[in-house]
């Protein structure tokens, strides 16, 4: 295999990508280890190389002595041609050994459009794909991640969902079959039942009939057996500051979009924007504790030798001990020569002293996420963000110095109107005007702002779920809309792809009636479509119309509030019924207030939570 | 989870003495495996991150910027195994070369190790050849293989060669010193000295071209090693 894949690499782009032999990676002695577990990201290296959940559950799979976690990614198109020339089945990083050997493949799912890339390894692995025609001597697929919320377009193709956190469901997962093994009473179908029976987080989605109307939509979702969960409740880690967090990292040598400490600050938002997913499934807000993350800093640093720290999360700015944060970090960086950078700051939140203690800001350039443009808009979307904030905003970054600001906005949003479109180019006009008006501005230079604005898509467990899209005619009016209004050479105008947000608003509601379509795709070649270069849309018309896929089904029609939703048979924590409530109140242009202002009620807090702003359950 | 003991961030880095100046040590270091495939580029742009985790007392440049003093040897082509890689560091505190080496090692993997440290006294622009052994595989290889092969480098052979001015058409046979095959069933061995360095430089993958116009069937199986530098006098560079 080694010498194999050696020569071949020597005949494509990029060969780090395929190598493995980074510093930090875990190599297990094979006789030792009761089960292998190839962790597979179905994207490019330099993509999954850059995630943070990734190396989380390398870590926790890999702290057990029987278990060995590899990697595994999808090899870029050159590589997989030659993989095919030369009879080459998909590998892990660390042994370089087949995938189809392991006892698990596990696919972590963070974008809809990754599904083809899914079905794309397992046919390089030579893994048959649908769960039904996988026998025993096939590793047993696993999903997770944030679309396994709405597992069901890919349902058929996997053997296990996680749902929720992964940390000690995946453990617990493995422990079973370990077990099984050992007792010599393992089968694939006795195995999936009791994990299923027994682990809380555990989805099989072969243990359920889908039942439809003859409207189309879902009538009921019966289980096969009575141990079986009615709804598969999301797991959680309560505890963050006990959770595992790995102290060292797999040092990669090409360049990812993501190489540097990323230290994860707390999971969940405050917020409650409507249309956003991470929002609602990562309830209920759990912080981590500013000396526990400092401590944690420390060794991760003096393991990895990175030069920058990175603070994930959403919403950094809500985290309430983020001046102790910084002050603890920055006491040590600074003689380091570290640096760090915060993402995704809120513009009612970016003052003047953050923005000195952090060095991404040492760039010329400022990102804001107004989401749109006019104030009414934002209250329908309960962004909570007024204009005002907007402009103190830029006006902290302009005395400082700051010539560039971008700008992110959202397209056919539910009740939004030609005013509130145009709103978003005035938006950008006035950060000119603003500009001008300051007197500390650079005025050596020009200001420039860029805007971009991306389609609405409807996500499962937001109270959008149930809003159509635009259609695509409508989407594409739209951007040319916006585009006339901009005039001005110091405003420049980006849009999203309105055929790549169609398909994925189609993968995103979807239910098991997607599978044939994402299997002909497969079979036609489909890979990266979330890659404008590879990405096709006459083509994706044409796999749903051979399939019988009526793609208006799921993008332009408004699901009705009583309709039995794919992804019913998930409980992510948010109750339906307050999603119901703030999909009404959006409809009266009316806001909500942040969890830590007052609770909503969504539900969230039934799962626990340490050092959150939850009241406690009763 | 919170960890038992205390970490200070570079502490053992700082606790030693300062030098009056900075001082420069070389490295020689093996790459090897399948760090074959990771480019000189991406070498030089990580190397500090191993530097920094090794605890080795880098002087950085003054400035807006600051950034540790690191140089590299010669390059070396993605496809091409080490023995004798070389880089330049500037440290500003004191701390053995022993030292330096151990450290180094315990932060890389077996496919790149430190194989000495010390004070140079040459310069890398010296560098004018390097010795390399080239091994391939295929069923088509018996001994009459090496009497062509020899037979094909004793006469000029004219390729394509890609450099940064562009593409020209040049001899390769004017950039070797020295060429030897062996082979044995199945197997060729090359041993060659090849031009290296800045003015004149021939990527040993070039032999292997060459090689294949003599019939070596389809994909055959290689492994190119680099063993040593040396100067225009074919001195071996340290």
């Amino acid at each position: 295999m080694n010498e194999k894949l050696h020569s071949i690499l020597k005949q494509v782009s990029k060969p780090g990508r395929y190598s493995g032999g980074e510093y930090g990676q875990i190599i297990k002695e094979k006789s030792k280890v009761k089960a292998r577990f190839a962790f597979a990201f179905p994207d490019t290296y330099e993509i999954g190389m850059s995630n943070l959940g990734v190396r989380i559950l390398y870590d926790c799979l890999n702290r057990e002595d029987d278990i060995w976690c590899e990697r595994v990614y999808d090899p870029w198109v050159d590589m997989q041609e030659m993989m095919k020339a030369n009879d080459l089945p998909l590998w892990a990083h660390e042994s370089q050994d087949a995938v189809r050997d392991f006892d698990f493949l596990g696919f972590t799912l963070q974008y809809e459009m990754s599904y083809t890339n899914v079905l794309n390894m397992l046919e390089l692995a030579g893994i048959p794909l649908r769960s039904s025609e996988r026998g025993e001597e096939f590793p047993i697929v696993i999903g997770g991640g944030p679309c396994a919320y709405n597992p069901e377009p890919v349902a058929d193709f996997f053997d296990l969902f996680n749902i929720g956190e992964g940390e000690s469901m995946l453990v617990e997962i493995i422990r079973l079959y370990i077990q099984m093994k050992d007792e010599g009473n393992y089968s694939k179908s006795e195995f999936l039942h009791r994990a299923a029976a027994t682990i809380p987080g555990v989805y099989v989605p072969s243990l359920y009939d889908v039942q439809y109307n003859e409207d189309g939509t879902i009538k009921a979702y019966v289980p096969k057996y009575d141990d079986v969960p009615t709804k598969v409740i999301k797991r959680i880690v309560e505890d963050l500051d006990k959770a595992v967090f790995p102290d060292y990292a797999i040092m990669p040598y090409i360049e990812c979009v993501h190489d540097r400490i990323m230290l994860e600050v707390f999971r969940g938002c405050i917020r409650g924007c409507r249309f956003c997913q991470a929002g609602m499934i990562y309830r209920p807000v759990r912080e981590k504790s500013p000396d526990v993350l400092n401590e944690q800093a420390k060794c991760i640093f003096e393991n990895t030798g990175y030069e920058e720290i990175s603070l994930s999360s959403l919403s950094i700015s809500d985290y309430t001990k983020l001046p102790e944060l910084t002050d603890m970090l920055l006491d040590w960086t600074k003689d380091n020569m570290v640096s760090f950078s915060l993402p995704s700051l809120r513009v009612d939140s970016f003052t003047k002293e953050l923005m000195e203690k952090v060095s991404s800001v040492r760039s010329s350039s400022l990102t804001f996420a107004p989401e749109a443009g006019s104030q009414r808009l934002r209250d329908v979307i309960n962004k909570n963000v007024r204009e005002d904030d907007l402009m103190r905003a830029v006006n902290v970054a302009f005395d400082s110095g700051k010539t560039q600001v971008k700008l992110y906005f959202m397209q056919g949003l539910p009740t939004e109107a030609e005013e509130d479109l145009a709103a978003i180019p005035a938006l950008a006009k006035s950060v000119i005007e603003a500009f001008y008006k300051n007197p500390n501005r650079n005025k050596a230079k020009a200001p420039s702002v860029t805007f971009s604005v991306s389609p609405f898509i409807p996500k499962p467990f937001t109270p959008f779920q149930w809003e159509p899209q635009d259609s695509l005619d409508t989407m594409q009016q739209k951007q040319q809309f916006v585009g006339s209004l901009v005039t001005d050479k110091k405003i420049k105008y980006q849009h999203h792809d309105a055929e790549i947000c169609r398909i994925e608003a189609v993968l995103a509601r979807g239910d098991r009636r997607l599978a044939d379509a994402l299997e002909l795709a497969c079979r036609e070649g489909f890979k990266f479509d979330a890659w404008s270069e590879y990405f096709d849309y006459e083509k994706w018309c044409s796999v749903f119309e051979r399939t019988g896929v009526d793609m208006d089904f799921y993008t332009t029609r408004r699901y009705s509030y009583d309709e039995v939703l794919p992804w019913d048979i998930i409980d992510c924590g948010v109750d339906k019924s307050f999603l119901v409530r703030e999909n009404m109140k959006a409809h009266e242009n009316t806001t909500t207030p942040s969890c830590r202002e007052r609770c909503s009620g969504c539900g969230a807090n039934k799962l626990g939570g340490e050092r959150t702003c939850c009241p406690k359950r009763k | 989870m919170l960890s038992e003991k205390k970490v200070i961030p570079g502490e053992k880095k700082h606790s030693l003495p300062l030098l009056d100046t900075p001082a420069t040590v070389r490295i020689k270091f093996t790459k090897t495996g399948n760090l074959q495939f990771i480019s000189h580029l991406d070498l030089q742009r990580t190397f500090h991150r191993v530097l920094v985790r090794a605890n080795i007392p880098m002087w950085y440049t003054q400035g807006f910027n600051p950034h540790a003093k690191l140089v590299f040897g010669l390059p070396l082509s993605i496809g091409t195994q080490s023995v004798c890689e070389m880089a330049d560091l500037r440290i500003d505190r004191k701390i053995s070369l022993e030292d330096i080496k151990n450290q180094l090692n315990e932060q890389l993997t077996d496919e790149m190790q430190v194989l000495d440290a010390y004070y140079p006294t040459t310069k890398f622009n010296d560098i004018a050849f390097a010795d390399y052994t080239v091994k391939i595989r295929s069923p088509k290889i018996t001994p009459e293989y090496e009497i062509a092969a020899t037979a094909l480098f004793a006469a000029p052979i004219i390729m394509t060669k890609k450099s940064k001015s562009g593409e020209k058409e040049v001899d390769i046979t004017d950039f070797i010193k020295k060429i030897e095959f062996c082979a044995i069933d199945g197997e060729l061995t090359v041993n060659a000295v090849l031009s290296a360095g800045s003015t004149e430089n021939l990527n040993p993958e070039y032999l292997v071209t060459a090689l294949k116009t003599l019939d070596l069937g389809e994909c055959p199986i290689y492994t190119i090693m680099r063993n040593r530098v040396f100067d225009k006098y074919l001195i071996e560079f340290k």
